[in-house]
Protein backbone atom coordinates (compact mmCIF):
# COMPACT_ATOMS: atom_id res chain seq x y z
CA UNK A 1 0.00 0.00 0.00
CA UNK A 2 2.88 2.38 0.81
CA UNK A 3 4.28 1.88 -2.70
CA UNK A 4 0.90 2.59 -4.31
CA UNK A 5 0.54 5.66 -2.10
CA UNK A 6 3.97 6.91 -3.26
CA UNK A 7 3.00 6.30 -6.90
CA UNK A 8 -0.30 8.15 -6.39
CA UNK A 9 1.33 11.16 -4.69
CA UNK A 10 3.87 11.31 -7.54
CA UNK A 11 1.14 11.25 -10.20
CA UNK A 12 -0.90 13.94 -8.44
CA UNK A 13 2.22 16.11 -8.04
CA UNK A 14 3.04 15.75 -11.75
CA UNK A 15 -0.52 16.71 -12.73
CA UNK A 16 -0.50 19.70 -10.42
CA UNK A 17 2.90 20.92 -11.62
CA UNK A 18 1.78 20.79 -15.24
CA UNK A 19 -0.82 23.46 -14.38
CA UNK A 20 -3.65 21.36 -15.87
CA UNK A 21 -5.67 21.84 -12.69
CA UNK A 22 -5.49 25.62 -12.99
CA UNK A 23 -6.62 25.41 -16.62
CA UNK A 24 -9.57 23.24 -15.56
CA UNK A 25 -10.58 25.73 -12.84
CA UNK A 26 -10.29 28.64 -15.25
CA UNK A 27 -12.37 26.95 -17.98
CA UNK A 28 -15.01 25.83 -15.47
CA UNK A 29 -15.27 29.36 -14.12
CA UNK A 30 -15.51 30.78 -17.63
CA UNK A 31 -18.37 28.39 -18.53
CA UNK A 32 -20.31 29.38 -15.43
CA UNK A 33 -19.75 33.11 -15.89
CA UNK A 34 -20.76 32.95 -19.56
CA UNK A 35 -23.78 30.78 -18.74
CA UNK A 36 -24.96 33.10 -16.00
CA UNK A 37 -24.44 36.18 -18.17
CA UNK A 38 -26.59 34.61 -20.91
CA UNK A 39 -29.34 33.88 -18.40
CA UNK A 40 -29.20 37.37 -16.90
CA UNK A 41 -29.23 38.83 -20.40
CA UNK A 42 -32.29 36.74 -21.36
CA UNK A 43 -34.09 37.76 -18.19
CA UNK A 44 -33.44 41.48 -18.48
CA UNK A 45 -33.43 41.84 -22.26
CA UNK A 46 -36.27 39.51 -23.27
CA UNK A 47 -38.18 39.24 -20.03
CA UNK A 48 -37.73 35.46 -19.98
CA UNK A 49 -37.61 33.70 -16.63
CA UNK A 50 -34.30 31.90 -17.28
CA UNK A 51 -33.44 29.35 -14.59
CA UNK A 52 -33.64 29.41 -10.81
CA UNK A 53 -30.85 28.74 -8.32
CA UNK A 54 -31.54 24.98 -8.38
CA UNK A 55 -31.88 24.64 -12.13
CA UNK A 56 -28.73 26.60 -12.97
CA UNK A 57 -26.20 24.02 -11.63
CA UNK A 58 -28.16 21.25 -13.42
CA UNK A 59 -28.15 23.31 -16.62
CA UNK A 60 -24.38 23.79 -16.28
CA UNK A 61 -23.95 20.05 -15.70
CA UNK A 62 -26.01 19.18 -18.77
CA UNK A 63 -23.67 21.34 -20.88
CA UNK A 64 -20.30 20.38 -19.36
CA UNK A 65 -20.80 16.58 -19.25
CA UNK A 66 -21.10 16.62 -23.02
CA UNK A 67 -18.42 19.21 -23.73
CA UNK A 68 -15.61 20.49 -21.55
CA UNK A 69 -15.61 17.74 -18.94
CA UNK A 70 -14.88 14.93 -21.47
CA UNK A 71 -12.42 17.25 -23.22
CA UNK A 72 -10.45 18.07 -20.07
CA UNK A 73 -10.60 14.44 -18.97
CA UNK A 74 -9.19 13.37 -22.35
CA UNK A 75 -6.36 15.92 -22.06
CA UNK A 76 -5.42 14.73 -18.59
CA UNK A 77 -5.66 11.01 -19.49
CA UNK A 78 -3.48 11.60 -22.56
CA UNK A 79 -1.03 13.60 -20.50
CA UNK A 80 -0.75 10.84 -17.89
CA UNK A 81 0.03 8.16 -20.46
CA UNK A 82 0.89 9.29 -24.00
CA UNK A 83 3.11 12.22 -22.98
CA UNK A 84 5.20 9.95 -20.82
CA UNK A 85 5.38 7.25 -23.50
CA UNK A 86 6.58 9.64 -26.19
CA UNK A 87 9.18 11.39 -24.02
CA UNK A 88 10.52 8.10 -22.63
CA UNK A 89 9.58 9.45 -19.21
CA UNK A 90 7.84 6.21 -18.32
CA UNK A 91 11.27 4.58 -17.89
CA UNK A 92 12.06 6.90 -15.00
CA UNK A 93 9.13 5.53 -13.02
CA UNK A 94 9.22 1.94 -14.22
CA UNK A 95 12.77 1.32 -13.04
CA UNK A 96 11.77 1.97 -9.43
CA UNK A 97 10.58 -0.79 -7.07
CA UNK A 98 6.95 -0.41 -8.06
CA UNK A 99 4.91 -2.83 -10.16
CA UNK A 100 3.32 -1.76 -13.42
CA UNK A 101 -0.11 -2.55 -12.00
CA UNK A 102 0.42 -0.04 -9.19
CA UNK A 103 1.66 2.63 -11.60
CA UNK A 104 -1.29 2.05 -13.93
CA UNK A 105 -3.77 2.12 -11.04
CA UNK A 106 -2.15 5.25 -9.59
CA UNK A 107 -2.45 7.01 -12.95
CA UNK A 108 -6.11 6.00 -13.35
CA UNK A 109 -6.83 7.07 -9.75
CA UNK A 110 -5.22 10.45 -10.47
CA UNK A 111 -7.50 10.91 -13.48
CA UNK A 112 -10.52 10.00 -11.31
CA UNK A 113 -9.41 12.51 -8.66
CA UNK A 114 -9.09 15.13 -11.40
CA UNK A 115 -12.64 14.43 -12.65
CA UNK A 116 -13.95 14.56 -9.09
CA UNK A 117 -12.15 17.84 -8.47
CA UNK A 118 -13.44 19.27 -11.74
CA UNK A 119 -17.02 18.26 -10.92
CA UNK A 120 -16.65 19.75 -7.46
CA UNK A 121 -15.36 23.06 -8.85
CA UNK A 122 -18.26 23.20 -11.32
CA UNK A 123 -20.73 22.28 -8.59
CA UNK A 124 -19.43 24.90 -6.15
CA UNK A 125 -19.20 27.72 -8.71
CA UNK A 126 -22.54 27.01 -10.37
CA UNK A 127 -24.27 26.71 -7.01
CA UNK A 128 -22.76 30.00 -5.92
CA UNK A 129 -23.75 31.69 -9.18
CA UNK A 130 -27.29 30.25 -8.90
CA UNK A 131 -27.69 31.61 -5.37
CA UNK A 132 -26.20 34.99 -6.19
CA UNK A 133 -28.49 35.62 -9.12
CA UNK A 134 -31.66 33.87 -8.01
CA UNK A 135 -31.69 32.96 -4.33
CA UNK A 136 -35.51 32.98 -4.03
CA UNK A 137 -36.05 29.52 -5.49
CA UNK A 138 -33.44 27.76 -3.27
CA UNK A 139 -34.68 24.67 -1.38
CA UNK A 140 -32.98 21.92 0.62
CA UNK A 141 -34.49 19.26 -1.66
CA UNK A 142 -33.17 21.16 -4.66
CA UNK A 143 -29.70 21.27 -3.14
CA UNK A 144 -29.69 17.47 -2.65
CA UNK A 145 -30.80 17.03 -6.25
CA UNK A 146 -27.78 19.02 -7.40
CA UNK A 147 -25.40 17.06 -5.14
CA UNK A 148 -26.86 13.78 -6.45
CA UNK A 149 -26.61 14.84 -10.10
CA UNK A 150 -22.98 15.90 -9.81
CA UNK A 151 -22.05 12.81 -7.76
CA UNK A 152 -23.55 10.24 -10.15
CA UNK A 153 -22.00 12.03 -13.15
CA UNK A 154 -18.62 10.83 -11.90
CA UNK A 155 -19.36 7.24 -12.96
CA UNK A 156 -19.84 7.71 -16.74
CA UNK A 157 -16.90 10.14 -16.76
CA UNK A 158 -14.68 7.45 -15.20
CA UNK A 159 -15.79 4.96 -17.88
CA UNK A 160 -15.05 7.52 -20.59
CA UNK A 161 -11.62 8.22 -19.03
CA UNK A 162 -10.86 4.47 -18.98
CA UNK A 163 -11.78 4.30 -22.66
CA UNK A 164 -9.32 7.12 -23.42
CA UNK A 165 -6.66 5.43 -21.27
CA UNK A 166 -7.18 2.29 -23.35
CA UNK A 167 -6.69 4.32 -26.55
CA UNK A 168 -3.61 6.01 -25.05
CA UNK A 169 -2.10 2.56 -24.62
CA UNK A 170 -2.80 1.62 -28.24
CA UNK A 171 -1.42 4.75 -29.93
CA UNK A 172 2.01 6.05 -29.07
CA UNK A 173 1.27 9.63 -30.04
CA UNK A 174 -0.88 11.84 -27.81
CA UNK A 175 -2.26 13.81 -30.74
CA UNK A 176 -3.54 10.62 -32.37
CA UNK A 177 -5.24 9.60 -29.12
CA UNK A 178 -6.85 13.02 -28.83
CA UNK A 179 -8.27 13.01 -32.36
CA UNK A 180 -9.38 9.37 -32.20
CA UNK A 181 -11.09 10.14 -28.85
CA UNK A 182 -12.93 13.15 -30.32
CA UNK A 183 -13.88 11.21 -33.44
CA UNK A 184 -15.05 8.25 -31.34
CA UNK A 185 -17.05 10.58 -29.12
CA UNK A 186 -18.80 12.18 -32.09
CA UNK A 187 -19.48 8.81 -33.76
CA UNK A 188 -20.97 7.42 -30.56
CA UNK A 189 -23.10 10.54 -30.12
CA UNK A 190 -24.38 10.25 -33.71
CA UNK A 191 -24.81 6.48 -33.29
CA UNK A 192 -27.00 7.01 -30.25
CA UNK A 193 -29.29 9.24 -32.33
CA UNK A 194 -29.35 7.01 -35.42
CA UNK A 195 -29.80 3.77 -33.49
CA UNK A 196 -31.88 5.13 -30.64
CA UNK A 197 -33.16 1.67 -29.66
CA UNK A 198 -29.58 0.72 -28.74
CA UNK A 199 -28.60 4.11 -27.31
CA UNK A 200 -28.22 2.74 -23.79
CA UNK A 201 -25.27 0.69 -25.05
CA UNK A 202 -23.34 3.78 -26.12
CA UNK A 203 -21.04 5.20 -23.43
CA UNK A 204 -21.73 8.76 -24.50
CA UNK A 205 -25.46 8.33 -23.83
CA UNK A 206 -24.69 7.48 -20.25
CA UNK A 207 -23.16 10.92 -19.66
CA UNK A 208 -26.70 12.22 -19.17
CA UNK A 209 -27.75 9.42 -16.84
CA UNK A 210 -27.99 11.84 -13.89
CA UNK A 211 -31.43 12.70 -15.35
CA UNK A 212 -32.64 9.24 -14.31
CA UNK A 213 -31.80 10.09 -10.71
CA UNK A 214 -33.92 13.23 -10.87
CA UNK A 215 -37.07 11.47 -12.11
CA UNK A 216 -40.09 11.83 -9.84
CA UNK A 217 -40.73 8.06 -9.80
CA UNK A 218 -37.33 6.51 -9.20
CA UNK A 219 -36.51 4.14 -12.12
CA UNK A 220 -34.64 1.42 -10.19
CA UNK A 221 -34.42 -1.06 -13.05
CA UNK A 222 -33.17 1.49 -15.63
CA UNK A 223 -30.56 2.82 -13.22
CA UNK A 224 -29.44 -0.73 -12.40
CA UNK A 225 -29.32 -1.58 -16.10
CA UNK A 226 -27.22 1.51 -16.96
CA UNK A 227 -24.95 0.97 -13.98
CA UNK A 228 -24.21 -2.61 -15.03
CA UNK A 229 -23.48 -1.54 -18.60
CA UNK A 230 -21.06 1.12 -17.35
CA UNK A 231 -19.47 -1.33 -14.94
CA UNK A 232 -18.99 -3.77 -17.82
CA UNK A 233 -17.38 -1.11 -20.01
CA UNK A 234 -15.25 0.09 -17.11
CA UNK A 235 -13.92 -3.38 -16.30
CA UNK A 236 -13.22 -4.12 -19.97
CA UNK A 237 -11.40 -0.83 -20.60
CA UNK A 238 -9.40 -1.09 -17.38
CA UNK A 239 -8.35 -4.67 -18.09
CA UNK A 240 -7.51 -4.06 -21.74
CA UNK A 241 -5.68 -0.81 -20.90
CA UNK A 242 -3.64 -2.49 -18.19
CA UNK A 243 -2.86 -5.48 -20.42
CA UNK A 244 -1.40 -3.16 -23.09
CA UNK A 245 0.42 -1.06 -20.47
CA UNK A 246 1.95 -4.17 -18.92
CA UNK A 247 3.12 -5.57 -22.27
CA UNK A 248 4.66 -2.29 -23.45
CA UNK A 249 8.39 -2.30 -24.02
CA UNK A 250 10.51 0.77 -23.32
CA UNK B 1 31.29 -14.37 -2.65
CA UNK B 2 27.53 -13.91 -2.86
CA UNK B 3 25.86 -13.99 -6.22
CA UNK B 4 23.77 -10.82 -6.52
CA UNK B 5 22.70 -10.99 -10.17
CA UNK B 6 22.04 -14.24 -11.97
CA UNK B 7 21.30 -14.13 -15.69
CA UNK B 8 20.18 -17.46 -17.05
CA UNK B 9 19.68 -18.47 -20.69
CA UNK B 10 18.50 -14.98 -21.57
CA UNK B 11 17.23 -14.64 -25.12
CA UNK B 12 15.46 -11.77 -26.81
CA UNK B 13 15.27 -11.48 -30.59
CA UNK B 14 13.69 -8.43 -32.22
CA UNK B 15 11.75 -8.69 -35.50
CA UNK B 16 14.85 -7.40 -37.35
CA UNK B 17 16.78 -10.44 -36.14
CA UNK B 18 18.96 -8.55 -33.68
CA UNK B 19 18.95 -9.00 -29.93
CA UNK B 20 20.65 -11.34 -27.49
CA UNK B 21 21.02 -15.10 -27.56
CA UNK B 22 21.34 -17.43 -24.61
CA UNK B 23 23.21 -15.08 -22.26
CA UNK B 24 24.41 -16.64 -19.00
CA UNK B 25 26.15 -14.45 -16.48
CA UNK B 26 26.68 -14.24 -12.73
CA UNK B 27 27.60 -11.03 -10.94
CA UNK B 28 29.01 -11.23 -7.43
CA UNK B 29 28.79 -8.84 -4.53
CA UNK B 30 31.34 -6.03 -4.81
CA UNK B 31 32.02 -6.58 -8.52
CA UNK B 32 32.52 -3.63 -10.81
CA UNK B 33 31.45 -5.50 -13.88
CA UNK B 34 32.12 -4.01 -17.29
CA UNK B 35 29.78 -5.08 -20.06
CA UNK B 36 31.81 -4.44 -23.15
CA UNK B 37 30.67 -4.52 -26.71
CA UNK B 38 30.27 -2.40 -29.82
CA UNK B 39 27.08 -0.47 -30.60
CA UNK B 40 24.23 -2.84 -31.36
CA UNK B 41 25.89 -5.82 -29.64
CA UNK B 42 22.96 -6.29 -27.25
CA UNK B 43 24.20 -4.52 -24.10
CA UNK B 44 21.18 -2.25 -23.71
CA UNK B 45 18.76 -5.07 -24.55
CA UNK B 46 20.24 -7.20 -21.77
CA UNK B 47 20.15 -4.28 -19.33
CA UNK B 48 16.56 -3.40 -20.24
CA UNK B 49 15.53 -6.97 -19.47
CA UNK B 50 17.48 -6.82 -16.20
CA UNK B 51 15.50 -3.75 -15.15
CA UNK B 52 12.12 -4.97 -16.37
CA UNK B 53 11.73 -2.44 -19.18
CA UNK B 54 11.35 -5.19 -21.76
CA UNK B 55 10.53 -8.86 -21.41
CA UNK B 56 12.75 -11.71 -22.53
CA UNK B 57 11.66 -14.33 -25.06
CA UNK B 58 13.13 -16.93 -22.71
CA UNK B 59 15.38 -17.12 -19.68
CA UNK B 60 15.29 -15.12 -16.47
CA UNK B 61 17.19 -12.59 -14.41
CA UNK B 62 17.36 -12.92 -10.64
CA UNK B 63 18.51 -10.06 -8.45
CA UNK B 64 19.24 -11.05 -4.86
CA UNK B 65 17.40 -14.28 -5.66
CA UNK B 66 14.21 -12.52 -6.81
CA UNK B 67 13.01 -13.04 -10.36
CA UNK B 68 12.64 -9.78 -12.27
CA UNK B 69 9.48 -11.08 -13.96
CA UNK B 70 7.77 -12.60 -10.94
CA UNK B 71 8.91 -10.46 -7.99
CA UNK B 72 9.70 -7.13 -9.62
CA UNK B 73 9.37 -4.90 -6.56
CA UNK B 74 11.59 -7.13 -4.43
CA UNK B 75 14.14 -7.57 -7.21
CA UNK B 76 14.40 -3.80 -7.79
CA UNK B 77 14.28 -2.77 -4.13
CA UNK B 78 18.05 -2.36 -3.89
CA UNK B 79 18.84 -1.49 -7.49
CA UNK B 80 19.57 1.89 -8.99
CA UNK B 81 19.91 2.30 -12.73
CA UNK B 82 20.36 4.48 -15.77
CA UNK B 83 19.26 2.91 -19.04
CA UNK B 84 20.29 4.57 -22.32
CA UNK B 85 19.57 8.17 -21.32
CA UNK B 86 19.32 9.63 -17.83
CA UNK B 87 15.75 10.89 -18.15
CA UNK B 88 14.03 13.21 -15.70
CA UNK B 89 10.74 15.08 -15.70
CA UNK B 90 11.42 18.40 -17.48
CA UNK B 91 8.61 20.29 -15.71
CA UNK B 92 9.90 19.42 -12.23
CA UNK B 93 13.01 20.91 -10.62
CA UNK B 94 16.05 18.73 -9.86
CA UNK B 95 14.90 18.55 -6.24
CA UNK B 96 11.30 17.67 -7.18
CA UNK B 97 12.54 14.95 -9.53
CA UNK B 98 14.59 13.37 -6.78
CA UNK B 99 11.72 13.79 -4.32
CA UNK B 100 9.52 11.76 -6.70
CA UNK B 101 11.99 8.87 -6.68
CA UNK B 102 12.67 9.13 -2.94
CA UNK B 103 9.02 8.35 -2.13
CA UNK B 104 9.54 4.74 -3.20
CA UNK B 105 12.23 4.17 -0.59
CA UNK B 106 11.65 4.36 3.15
CA UNK B 107 14.33 6.39 4.91
CA UNK B 108 15.25 8.63 1.98
CA UNK B 109 14.70 12.19 3.19
CA UNK B 110 15.50 15.73 2.03
CA UNK B 111 18.93 15.49 3.63
CA UNK B 112 19.75 12.52 1.40
CA UNK B 113 18.49 14.45 -1.64
CA UNK B 114 20.89 17.29 -0.82
CA UNK B 115 23.65 14.75 -0.25
CA UNK B 116 23.28 13.13 -3.71
CA UNK B 117 23.01 16.54 -5.35
CA UNK B 118 26.24 17.50 -3.59
CA UNK B 119 28.00 14.25 -4.61
CA UNK B 120 27.07 14.71 -8.26
CA UNK B 121 27.88 18.43 -8.26
CA UNK B 122 24.28 19.46 -8.91
CA UNK B 123 23.45 21.17 -5.62
CA UNK B 124 23.64 24.65 -7.16
CA UNK B 125 21.01 23.63 -9.70
CA UNK B 126 18.68 22.14 -7.05
CA UNK B 127 15.72 24.35 -7.92
CA UNK B 128 16.26 24.52 -11.67
CA UNK B 129 14.30 22.48 -14.18
CA UNK B 130 16.12 19.87 -16.30
CA UNK B 131 14.73 21.33 -19.55
CA UNK B 132 17.47 23.97 -19.17
CA UNK B 133 20.21 21.43 -18.40
CA UNK B 134 23.03 20.34 -20.70
CA UNK B 135 23.37 16.63 -21.53
CA UNK B 136 26.14 16.30 -18.94
CA UNK B 137 24.00 17.93 -16.23
CA UNK B 138 21.09 15.63 -17.10
CA UNK B 139 23.45 12.66 -16.81
CA UNK B 140 24.60 13.87 -13.38
CA UNK B 141 21.00 14.27 -12.24
CA UNK B 142 20.29 10.77 -13.54
CA UNK B 143 23.19 9.46 -11.48
CA UNK B 144 21.88 11.31 -8.42
CA UNK B 145 18.51 9.61 -9.00
CA UNK B 146 20.20 6.23 -9.39
CA UNK B 147 22.12 6.44 -6.11
CA UNK B 148 19.46 8.18 -4.03
CA UNK B 149 18.31 5.00 -2.29
CA UNK B 150 21.87 3.85 -1.44
CA UNK B 151 21.37 0.86 -3.75
CA UNK B 152 23.45 -2.27 -3.36
CA UNK B 153 23.53 -2.70 -7.13
CA UNK B 154 23.92 0.00 -9.76
CA UNK B 155 23.11 -0.86 -13.35
CA UNK B 156 24.52 1.86 -15.57
CA UNK B 157 24.14 1.85 -19.33
CA UNK B 158 26.77 4.13 -20.86
CA UNK B 159 26.96 6.35 -17.75
CA UNK B 160 29.60 8.63 -19.25
CA UNK B 161 27.51 9.61 -22.27
CA UNK B 162 27.47 13.35 -22.72
CA UNK B 163 30.00 14.06 -19.99
CA UNK B 164 33.09 16.19 -20.52
CA UNK B 165 36.51 14.97 -19.34
CA UNK B 166 36.04 16.49 -15.90
CA UNK B 167 32.63 14.87 -15.63
CA UNK B 168 34.02 11.49 -16.70
CA UNK B 169 36.74 11.66 -14.06
CA UNK B 170 34.21 12.70 -11.39
CA UNK B 171 31.85 9.84 -12.22
CA UNK B 172 34.70 7.33 -12.33
CA UNK B 173 35.81 8.54 -8.90
CA UNK B 174 32.24 8.27 -7.65
CA UNK B 175 31.99 4.68 -8.87
CA UNK B 176 35.26 3.77 -7.13
CA UNK B 177 34.15 5.54 -3.95
CA UNK B 178 30.78 3.77 -3.80
CA UNK B 179 32.37 0.42 -4.56
CA UNK B 180 34.94 0.90 -1.83
CA UNK B 181 32.90 2.63 0.90
CA UNK B 182 29.41 1.21 0.42
CA UNK B 183 30.42 -2.06 -1.26
CA UNK B 184 28.06 -1.25 -4.13
CA UNK B 185 28.07 -3.77 -6.96
CA UNK B 186 28.24 -2.20 -10.42
CA UNK B 187 27.06 -3.50 -13.76
CA UNK B 188 28.30 -0.98 -16.27
CA UNK B 189 27.98 -1.12 -20.02
CA UNK B 190 30.21 0.90 -22.24
CA UNK B 191 31.67 0.95 -25.69
CA UNK B 192 34.56 3.04 -24.34
CA UNK B 193 37.18 0.34 -23.83
CA UNK B 194 39.69 2.60 -22.05
CA UNK B 195 37.07 3.67 -19.58
CA UNK B 196 36.06 0.09 -18.79
CA UNK B 197 39.74 -0.79 -18.30
CA UNK B 198 40.16 2.01 -15.77
CA UNK B 199 36.98 1.32 -13.83
CA UNK B 200 35.98 -2.34 -13.91
CA UNK B 201 37.49 -5.34 -12.17
CA UNK B 202 35.57 -7.97 -14.18
CA UNK B 203 34.78 -7.78 -17.83
CA UNK B 204 32.31 -9.55 -20.08
CA UNK B 205 32.47 -9.19 -23.83
CA UNK B 206 29.25 -9.29 -25.80
CA UNK B 207 29.25 -9.37 -29.58
CA UNK B 208 26.37 -9.89 -31.99
CA UNK B 209 24.10 -10.74 -29.07
CA UNK B 210 26.34 -13.49 -27.73
CA UNK B 211 28.46 -13.52 -24.61
CA UNK B 212 32.00 -14.26 -25.77
CA UNK B 213 33.93 -14.37 -22.52
CA UNK B 214 34.02 -13.18 -18.91
CA UNK B 215 37.29 -12.64 -17.06
CA UNK B 216 38.95 -10.52 -14.39
CA UNK B 217 40.59 -7.31 -15.63
CA UNK B 218 43.90 -8.11 -13.93
CA UNK B 219 43.98 -11.58 -15.59
CA UNK B 220 43.28 -10.01 -18.96
CA UNK B 221 45.98 -7.38 -18.55
CA UNK B 222 48.52 -10.08 -17.66
CA UNK B 223 48.03 -11.63 -21.07
CA UNK B 224 47.26 -8.58 -23.20
CA UNK B 225 48.86 -5.15 -23.35
CA UNK B 226 45.51 -3.40 -23.34
CA UNK B 227 41.86 -4.28 -22.99
CA UNK B 228 41.41 -3.26 -26.60
CA UNK B 229 43.81 -6.03 -27.71
CA UNK B 230 41.86 -8.51 -25.61
CA UNK B 231 38.56 -7.35 -27.07
CA UNK B 232 39.85 -7.65 -30.64
CA UNK B 233 41.34 -11.06 -29.92
CA UNK B 234 38.09 -12.33 -28.37
CA UNK B 235 36.04 -11.12 -31.30
CA UNK B 236 38.57 -12.50 -33.78
CA UNK B 237 38.51 -15.87 -32.06
CA UNK B 238 34.81 -15.93 -32.78
CA UNK B 239 35.55 -15.01 -36.38
CA UNK B 240 33.56 -11.83 -36.60
CA UNK B 241 35.95 -8.91 -36.29
CA UNK B 242 35.78 -6.18 -38.90
CA UNK B 243 39.09 -5.67 -40.66
CA UNK B 244 39.47 -2.06 -39.48
CA UNK B 245 39.60 -3.03 -35.80
CA UNK B 246 42.21 -5.68 -36.50
CA UNK B 247 44.92 -3.21 -37.30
Amino acid sequence: MAVFQAALINEIEKLYKKKKVMVAIFISLAVIVVGQLIIVGMRTGFGLRGVGSVEFPILVLSVVVNTILPLLTALVAIDCFSSEFSNNMMRVTLTRPVSRFKIFTAKVTTIVIFILFNLFVLFAFSLLAGFLFNANSATVAGFFKIVLSYSVSLIPMIVLALGIVFLANIFKNGTSVFFVSILGFLILKAGAVLFSQYSSLFITSQLDWYNLWLASSFPFSRIGHQLLIMLGYGIMFFTAGYYLFDKKEY
Amino acid sequence: MNKVIEIKDLTKVYPNGRGILDINLDIYEGDIFGFLGPNGAGKTTAMKIMTGLISADSGDVRIFGHSITEEYEKAMAEVGCIIEVADSFPFLSAYENLKQFSRYYPGVDDQRIDEVLEITGMIKFKHEKPRKFSLGMKQRLGLAAAIISRPKILILDEPLNGLDVEGMIDIRKLIMLLAEKEKTTFFISSHLIHDVELTCDRIGVIYNGKMLNVDRTDNILQNYATLENYFVSEVERNGRVPSSTNQ
